[in-house]
């Protein structure tokens, strides 16, 4: 991957070309999202406001490879979660286009659904069914063959420590055991493509780690990754590629250590305020 | 198809496990009926016993008058005749049920009767009820004095009494038991099946889809590879069976309530069961599926939109009332199953489920009322596919 930059209006358009793209898993073009504002929020009358829309995604482009990990950094409503939900065919683009493992995630969404695991930090279970019931119906409905099943359910039961509470009610679990349960919900098709939305959020210190275990492992895996945080700790501990969302609009895209390496501020937190406060001049 | 089995599978098993959905589901319809009638038909049958035994205490102020009114009282063992008494305690003591009538003769009552008049009597009582035992009880007192003073009268003139009988009226009633019942128990049925079929499928509607909303499970299983028509189609069949199956517990739950009434009088037990016949209770179970088809149509869509449980249900719960209406005007008098009455959904239902149990339902009536309830089923489930794709609606917050 070239090196990273702070982009400036015209960058904001770039084109893919500039960028190797025969090892993408995910590729963006242009994309945009425009959400009709409520009344409320017409009242309100906040930034992007267009004639009642709001651009919540403002025509951005980067791309993610396998065996990294790619984080998406911004602040709250920046644009980060509408972005992962239109990779996940659960939103669709107003203009642009998505492509991952290189099928578009409208012409093909079911197909893109097979390839791709997502977790996010509000993902709850069904709290009236088990660990061992909840996996076998993911499963189930990503067509796996029962044998595969099986075997991919023990490896993961293995790793994640689940096998003692494999048969309880999700709502008797503590947080971290039904954490567990979302990642082995998340792997158990073994996806190609992960994407974490703010994974860690509202987790204690251990069960974040989880996570984190898991993030790297897809990594080693030669899974490709995508991440949204606003946590910066966790941006330093796994990035390799990143973005910096803000408004819907990409500030900055590239390597991480380029990132790092160009930074004008002491550490990534105030770097990072500080790309925010320019662009808001 | 085996996704959509899938689906069905999973939301059936976490709909059983709802402690919620099973009480409304099925120990409701199964236990209310049961509990109702019995309470109810043993607490009219006590009150009504109590009613017929009880002894009636009756003041008569004769100013001198009735004396064969009075002996005909006194001689009788329910009856306890209160004399020596002014009007305006009688009138008190009547309004705390001291009392249960007073009897208040003209000065010349007896002898007006004698030159032919009529003898005026004042009846004080406080009856709320037209049908009260013993308001009847008090009045069959009268009557009786009433009728002997009449045949005295036609006695002394030497006339036949049956000559004032100038018309002989020999009435035939054609219509059936089952006909003449079919009014109360075909009005009162149809609210069974709205009723449970709305509740039985309520809350598997507001929990399968916004209550998914609301944990956070509906966005990861939007991302599994399956279509939205799929999960619609699954989530649809739970709401559907929950409405049709608490519908017909309901059901069940009746006969069970009415066969273990002990108090219901034979002859009366006997009708109500050649009513529920096996070929009625089919034809009303048809009904079941368009109406909740209908029903679930419309509740899940709504709880599509809705942004949590919470809202789903202030959503949901006033259409309770707004399907109860039609099920209403299909008891009003002279409303009957016709071509136009049969389109409208729910009136439908209550027609003819009274036409059902009348046993005179229609062929092409009754195919009609279907036709009515698929094609407005269809549009409820029309509804909530359009509302289910329709990004904004999922992920409304």
């Amino acid at each position: 991957m070239g090196g990273g930059t702070v982009l400036t209006e015209p960058d904001l358009y770039c084109e893919l070309s500039e960028y190797e793209t025969e090892k993408s898993m995910i590729e963006i073009k242009n994309l945009q999202k425009r959400f009709k504002l409520s009344r409320e929020q017409k009242k309100r009358k906040r930034g992007g406001n267009r004639n009642g829309f709001i651009d919540a995604v403002d025509h951005i482009s980067f791309k993610c490879e396998p065996g990294r990990i790619f984080t998406l950094l911004g602040p709250n409503g920046a644009g980060k979660t509408t972005t992962l939900r239109m990779i996940a065919t659960l939103l669709k683009p107003t203009s642009g286009s998505i492509s991952v493992c290189g099928m578009d995630t409208v012409k093909e969404a079911v197909e893109v659904r097979k390839r791709l695991g997502f977790l996010t930090g509000s993902t709850r279970l069904y709290d009236r069914l088990t660990p061992n019931e909840i996996i076998r119906y993911y499963a189930d409905l990503h067509y796996m063959d029962k044998n595969v099943y099986l075997k991919r359910r023990d490896e993961l039961f293995t790793v994640l420590d689940m096998h003692d509470f494999a048969d309880w009610r999700i709502g008797k679990l503590s947080t971290g055991m039904k954490q567990k349960v979302s990642i082995a919900r998340t792997m158990i098709h073994d996806p190609e493509v992960v994407v974490f939305d703010e994974p860690t959020v509202g987790l204690d210190v251990m069960t974040s780690q989880n996570i984190i275990g898991l993030i790297r492992q897809c990594r080693e895996d030669g899974k490709t990754v995508i991440f949204s945080t606003h946590i910066m700790g966790e941006v330093s501990l796994l990035s390799d590629d990143m973005a910096i969302i803000h408004c819907g609009k990409l500030l900055y895209n590239g390597e991480y250590k380029d990132f790092t390496a160009q930074m004008s501020s002491g550490s990534i937190e105030e770097e990072f305020i500080r790309i925010l406060r320019e662009t808001e001049q | 198809m085996k996704i959509i089995w899938t689906i069905f599978k999973k939301e059936i098993i976490d709909s059983l496990r709802d402690r919620r959905t099973l009480f409304v589901m099925i120990l409701v319809p199964l236990f209310l009926f049961p509990a109702l009638i019995s309470i109810s038909s043993h607490v009219i049958m006590s009150q009504q016993r109590k009613a017929k035994d009880k002894v009636l205490t009756i003041a008569l102020i004769r100013n001198g008058n009735a004396e064969d009114f009075r002996e005909s009282l006194v001689s009788r063992s329910d009856v306890k005749v209160v004399e020596d008494i002014s009007l305006s305690k009688c009138k008190e003591q009547i309004k705390i049920d001291s009392l249960n009538a007073c009897f208040v003769f003209k000065p010349d009552f007896d002898e007006t009767v004698k030159s032919m008049g009529s003898g005026r009597v004042s009846l004080y009582f406080r009856y709320t009820d037209n049908q009260d035992v013993e308001k009847g009880r008090i009045l069959d007192l009268l009557n009786g004095y009433r009728n002997k003073l009449r045949t005295e009268r036609f006695a002394k003139l030497g006339i036949d009494e049956k000559i004032i009988k100038t018309l002989d009226l020999n009435e035939f009633n054609l219509a059936t038991v089952k006909e003449k019942l079919a009014d109360t128990i075909g009005g009162f049925l149809p609210y069974l099946f709205i009723i449970f079929c709305f509740m039985g499928s309520m809350y598997p509607a507001i929990d399968l889809a916004a209550g998914e909303k609301e944990r956070g499970t509906l966005e990861t299983l939007l991302t599994s590879p399956v279509s939205k028509g799929q999960i619609l189609t699954g989530k649809f069949m739970v709401v559907i069976l929950t409405g049709t199956v608490s519908a017909a517990i309901s059901i069940l739950g009746l006969y069970i309530g009415i066969r273990q009434v002990r108090e219901i009088p034979a002859e009366f037990l006997s009708i109500l069961m050649n009513i529920i016949e096996l070929k009625s209770i089919l034809m009303l179970l048809s009904l079941l599926v368009p109406l909740t088809v209908f029903l679930g149509g419309i509740q899940l869509a709504l709880s599509v939109y809705a942004r949590s449980f919470k809202e789903a249900q202030n959503l949901i719960t006033p259409l309770m009332i707004v399907v109860i209406i039609p099920a209403f005007m299909g008891l009003l008098p002279g409303m009957k199953l016709d071509a136009t009455t049969a389109l409208v959904p729910v009136m439908n239902v209550s027609l003819a489920s009274k036409a059902i149990i009348a046993g005179n339902i229609q062929s092409l009536l009754f195919l009609e009322v279907y036709g009515s309830l698929i094609l407005f089923g269809i549009l409820g489930i029309l509804t909530c596919i359009a509302v289910f794709h329709h990004e904004a609606s999922v992920f409304r917050s």
